[in-house]
């Protein structure tokens, strides 16, 4: 009897245990990778910081600098580099709970007021001085919270539909596709041209839906005058029906066996390759596509990269440049002064104009926009802002209950259905969530009824 | 005196490891027990919402369907990796030529990280250009391959690689057993005429019982747990196919995808009331299994 007791009290632990930690081993693809740059030499203790990132497209790069901000600083500082992987966001909420946490932090749009709101950043107004304040532009939710700046822009990222010119040639298609109907009907000609050697017309990493359709149907929709996530910015609600036309052109290109097959599980750096392999031809992503296939993959075709389709081939609004925001400080930072030292040095002229002229990303700030140079980057041409690229607002997340809006759309391509009720499904949660959140959580949803999408767009280039 | 010295010794053992478990075991158990009566997204102030998140599990479809995948995915495992194991041990505890060699093979999965085995995985089940397909191909016996980890395979594959990552943990932990079990007794039931099927099923079969009880649990509650495996091959995925309870927990807590795709919002106080519940049931699991099993537990 003891020892049942014993057993079924065990295994009643263990099971809680893992369910109240939750993250145990997260197993995902975490590439984390500590690289400290230690500087030979020097005399004295040093003043040891941390700078944590996910990125690793430009990881080479600003190793090489941390190593520079090492060797050169006369300050005593050593800043060890921690380039994280797909967990990073993770990694971060453990390190603060267990005052691990870095001193410096890689922030991003979809990050920053997350992490401005867990506390984990501090407001760095203290440090500037009124010039870096005139060089680096205030954003609202991207850099500065409460009237406060917590981060300052270095580079953009700009979306667009990346197609292989090769497959395009051979299928006899003159240009990149401008409406959802082109886009079905262009990735039909590609299949049939293409998939005797095994290249299919279009792909998408679908093993996370959240993460497929931020780069492609957001795109599309926010170019079309849809906010890309489903909420309306003019009535400060949720609403879906924007999205129909475009998951309905997905599931066509599905349904007519131009998908690229196995995009279930298919997540961005395998899509990559593929395309590098020529077997793709097309998709829609970051800009953070030519670094990829300079570095990371490098492409045995021929490809450009042109602007995202719009449902009917008007643009109505703005392709989202994404960012405003690069380096924050740390709230529970002990060494502010060491850590800003090294944020200086990465904010620099010099750091700033090779990390657009190297193809990392498309600088935002305007005095090294005017002087740097195109980058030297295969493709990038593409990506470059043109007159309809711009920043659109935050939307207030939610989190509803149910499935989310993404994998209910992967549901409708995959297993079809009524599209409509999916979408009245969707906004009818979402909007509860949205109304909890602002009667609890202190989010803000106003209406902005003279919201002009198409009026983002000019501001970086004509 | 002497009893107290005894005591103070004893607890001067026990401390180190209790302490452990209580900052690493009790109190995370208590931090999830108090916020499954909150609305906590991470930030601002927790809100108690009383009993809102169980009636909300309550019609979680996705949470239901995850029990149901959670179950398919333990059965699964079990059904091959018990019966495997015990196969492997029953042969390898025999005076085979070159069995030390071939336990240390069939253990190895266990000691490689399930990350790094379900990313190789990965590419033999891939369908635009994995190994198995290939193969498939080449042999003629598939036009186009098969979608391993597509809607319709994608459980069956997650499955297959969960029971080779498990089959020679277990193995191992029988082999245990069987090592214990007197040769005396296989030399008796030899002289009453007995076959090597029949010694299997009269002698070995219920001298293993014990451990057999242990090890069969252990392998329940690791797979009702398990989902790493299954984060790295599909997510979860497609749409749902594969997600299993600790997933689901899993994503309230990490919303998977968060790098690259729109602002995601954590879910502390909801999923720690879907981690009670998801510890309930593998608790109710495992106590059924006990009660079913404790025949087998004939040493009591």
């Amino acid at each position: 009897m003891m020892k049942r007791t014993l057993m079924t009290s065990m295994s009643l632990v263990l099971a809680l245990g893992l369910a109240a930690c939750g993250n145990g081993n997260s197993g995902g693809g975490n590439a984390a990778e500590g690289s400290g740059d230690a500087a030979t030499g020097g005399s004295g203790e040093k003043t040891k910081i941390s700078y944590w990132t996910g990125d690793r497209h430009d990881a080479d790069f600003v190793k090489e600098k941390v190593a520079e901000f090492n060797r050169a600083n006369t300050d005593g500082i050593e800043v060890e580099l921690v380039v994280k992987g797909d967990d990073f966001d993770t990694a971060l909420d453990l390190s603060f709970q267990t005052s691990d946490a870095p001193d410096v932090i890689r922030v991003k749009e979809n990050t920053i007021q997350t992490f401005y709101k867990k506390g984990f950043l501090a407001p760095i107004d203290e440090f500037l001085t009124d010039e870096l304040k005139a060089k680096f532009p205030a954003m609202p939710d991207l850099n500065e919270f409460d009237g406060k700046r917590y981060s300052l822009p270095n580079y953009g990222t700009t979306m667009r539909l990346v197609y292989n010119k090769d497959l395009f040639a051979k299928a006899g298609v003159e240009n990149p596709p401008t409406t959802l109907q082109e886009l079905v009907d262009t990735a039909k000609k590609l299949t049939e041209a293409g998939k005797a050697d095994g290249a299919y017309g279009f792909a998408l990493n679908f093993k996370s839906p959240s993460s497929a359709f931020a780069r492609s149907a957001r795109v599309i929709a926010e170019m079309s005058g849809y906010g890309g996530f489903g909420y309306d910015f003019k009535t400060a609600r949720y609403d879906f029906s924007g999205l129909e036309p475009i998951i309905n052109a997905f599931k066509q290109i599905k349904d007519d066996g131009s998908m690229l097959p196995g995009v279930e599980s298919l997540d961005i750096d395998p899509l990559r390759a593929q395309f590098a392999e020529g077997k793709i031809g097309m998709y829609i992503s970051y800009s953070s596509e030519p670094g990829v296939y300079k570095n990371q993959f490098p492409a045995k075709i021929d490809w450009a990269a042109a602007p995202a389709p719009t449902i009917d081939g008007m643009v109505k609004g703005a392709s989202g440049f994404l960012g405003g925001q690069w380096l924050s400080l740390s709230s529970k930072s002990e060494n502010k002064e060491a850590a800003w030292k090294f944020m200086q040095f990465m904010y620099g002229d010099q750091v700033l104009t090779d990390y657009q002229e190297k193809g990392f990303g498309i600088s935002m700030v305007p005095s090294i926009s005017a002087v740097a140079a195109t980058p030297d980057v295969n493709g990038i041409e593409g990506f470059l802002p043109n007159k309809n690229d711009g920043v659109w607002p935050i939307y207030p997340a939610v989190a509803p209950e149910g499935m989310k809006s993404d994998d209910a759309f992967f549901k409708y391509m995959l297993n079809g259905g009524d599209l409509k009720a999916v979408i009245a499904d969707l906004n009818k949660r979402y909007n509860a969530a949205l109304d909890s959140a602002i009667a609890n959580d202190g989010i803000k949803a106003e209406p902005d009824a003279g919201f002009d999408p198409a009026g983002l767009g000019g501001k970086f280039a004509k | 005196m002497n009893k107290t010295k005894n005591a103070l010794f004893s607890y001067s053992f026990i401390f180190p490891s209790a302490l452990l478990t209580i900052v690493l075991g009790i109190y995370p158990i208590a931090w999830a027990f108090r916020y499954m009566f909150y609305d906590y997204k991470g930030y601002g102030t927790a809100r108690f919402t009383g009993l809102d998140n169980f009636s909300r599990i309550l019609k979680d479809t996705q949470f239901w369907d995850s029990v149901v995948n959670t179950f398919v995915y333990a059965g699964g495992k079990l059904l091959i990796t018990i019966p495997l194991a015990l196969l492997l041990a029953a042969i390898l505890n025999r005076g085979l030529r070159g069995r030390q060699l071939l336990r240390g093979i069939f253990f190895m999965p266990t000691v490689i990280s399930t990350a790094v085995m379900a990313v190789v995985f990965f590419t033999i089940f891939n369908s635009y250009n994995g190994i198995l397909n290939q193969f498939l191909i080449k042999l003629g016996l598939s036009d186009s391959g098969i979608d391993w980890l597509g809607p319709k395979y994608a459980m069956l594959t997650v499955i297959l690689v969960a029971a080779w990552g498990a089959v020679g943990n277990y193995m191992l932990l029988f082999l245990a057993g069987l090592q214990n079990i007197p040769e005396d007794v296989y030399e008796a039931s030899a002289l009453d005429g007995a076959s090597k099927i029949q010694q299997f099923r009269y002698v070995t079969l219920p001298m293993l019982g014990p451990v057999m009880q242990m090890v069969i649990m252990l392998a329940i509650i690791t797979a009702l747990k398990g989902y790493e495996s299954i984060m790295v091959l599909t997510e979860g995925g497609p749409v749902g196919k594969t997600e299993v309870m600790f997933l689901y927990l899993y994503k309230l807590f990490f919303p998977i995808g968060g790098g690259s795709a729109g602002v995601q919002v954590q879910e502390f106080g909801y999923g720690s009331a879907v981690a009670f519940v998801s510890a309930i049931i593998v608790g109710i699991i495992s106590l059924i299994y006990f009660y079913a099993s404790r025949r087998m537990n004939q040493t009591d």
